[in-house]
């Protein structure tokens, strides 16, 4: 337990980090920091249930892609100043670096099996982006045409 | 620059409809229109420099256009490029390209000129305020040095913790994300090209590493580079190539990618060279 507990609390150090380097200095780190945390725990959780990587993924991605998503209509600012930072624990560095390593030496059937894993891991963290993004779309659009149409019938009144 | 004189009339018989809900347009003549899609050029260069989406770039200039009151407008962007073409309510069309060569990603930056876009979209403001705030943008401040090699050495110790290095590995990683940030910026200072500079701090990065472990500071060199090695591999570039692919952006979505691994080659080939010399080459995971 408790070196998931390190874990979670160097990713969020991460994703400070991070979002400082890309010109974010005010309170928005505050916000930024405990959605990473909480972000990679959900992983973490969904890992420990018995799903495999991309599943994993993909529902931390969505989570994480759901709650920029709702900040950022909710304080009018670009989803990417929430999402970006927010995402770096589960962004596959590490594997895309192995990947490299592999095919720089030659080891092509490493190379192989490493190019397969980073391509399903980053796929599925761009499919929850996608899909938590047409998710908030689709609800938006909703919500809309509801008001034209109690518009409607209180001009019909 | 291209300026096409448009002598269709069926199609200018369509603007003049246009021009009833544009009478923003009146006060501008031909020049000034230029000038004014040269602001909402300026505009979209610094989003997309500064690491917006491609489909945010385009939908700025749109709304801009529309904000300014130009009948109609058609905006093609990639990652290095950007080509407006804007069609003025008395029929005249006015095409503009941008070239971008140089991105790096701040994400405050995006974020106040979203703002600054959002408030003209409401009220149009006068084309000389207009460029004074984007001037203001572009002018701002850069985060002091210090700040930078401090947040290099926190996600540098941090991430290492993070992927299973122990405590003074961290620290390791955190001396070398100095080095990284020294070679960095000395790089840049001599305006190398991205995938050699690179390829060189990875390098360099590498070999403090093995110095390090050698010295006795840190026990893992696996551990210790990743927390660097995150810092230089472009992990966010390439899940966002494959968004944009999904998305629709495909030619974005492509050079991104096409990018991202290049980097990434040179990243892995600049870390092998070093620990093929260095002896005990190894694998993250």
């Amino acid at each position: 337990m408790q070196p998931y507990i390190v874990q979670t609390i160097m990713g969020i150090f991460g994703s400070v980090g991070f979002a400082v380097l890309f010109g974010i200095y005010d309170w928005k780190l505050a916000v930024i920091a405990p959605c990473s945390g909480v972000g990679w725990i959900v992983y973490l959780v969904c890992v420990a249930a018995g799903y495999g990587v991309f599943t994993g993924l993909f529902v931390a991605s969505l989570f994480v892609a759901a709650v920029s998503e709702i900040l950022a209509r909710i304080l009018k600012t670009p989803v990417i100043l929430w999402l970006v930072p927010m995402l770096i624990p589960e962004i596959p560095g590490g594997d895309l670096y192995d990947t490299m390593y592999y095919l720089v030496q030659g080891r092509y059937t490493e190379f192989g099996i490493s190019s397969n894993q980073v391509l399903v891991e980053a796929g599925a963290i761009a499919l929850g982006i996608i899909l938590a993004s047409y998710i908030v779309k689709i609800t938006e659009s909703i919500v809309r045409w509801q008001e034209k149409q109690r518009k409607r019938r209180q001009i019909k009144d | 620059m291209i300026i096409i004189l448009i002598i269709d009339k069926d199609y200018t018989k369509e603007l003049r409809v246009n021009k009833m809900t544009c009478n923003e347009l009146d006060k501008f003549d031909y020049e000034e229109m230029n000038y004014c899609l040269f602001a909402i050029m300026d505009i979209g260069e610094l989003l997309l420099m500064h690491g917006a989406e491609v489909s945010r770039v385009e939908d700025t200039i749109m709304r801009l256009c529309c904000a300014y009151g130009f009948a109609r407008s058609d905006v093609f962007t990639i990652t290095s490029s950007i080509v407006v073409t804007v069609m003025t309510a008395d029929g005249k069309a006015i095409t503009q390209t941008r070239r971008i060569r140089e991105r790096d990603t701040d994400l405050g930056k995006v974020a106040k000129i979203n703002a600054l876009s959002r408030r003209i979209c409401a009220e149009p403001v006068a084309l000389e305020d207009f460029r004074k705030k984007i001037q203001e943008i572009q002018n701002m401040k850069q985060a002091p040095v210090l700040l930078h090699l401090g947040m290099y050495m926190m996600i540098s110790a941090s991430l290492s913790v993070f992927f299973g290095g122990t405590w003074m590995d961290g620290f390791a990683a955190a001396l070398s994300g100095v080095v990284l940030f020294a070679a960095l910026r000395g790089s840049t200072a001599l305006k190398l090209n991205s995938i050699i500079q690179s390829m060189i701090c990875s390098g360099i990065t590498a070999a403090a590493v093995l110095l390090l472990v050698g010295a006795g500071v840190g026990v893992h060199p696996d551990k210790i580079m990743i927390g660097n090695i995150m810092l230089v591999i472009p992990g966010i570039q390439f899940t966002t190539s494959l968004r944009d692919m999904i998305n629709g952006d495909t030619i974005s979505g492509l050079l991104n990618m096409s990018e991202a691994l290049l980097k990434a080659i040179a990243v892995a080939m600049g870390f092998t060279i070093i620990l093929l010399i260095g002896g005990g080459g190894c694998s993250l995971i």
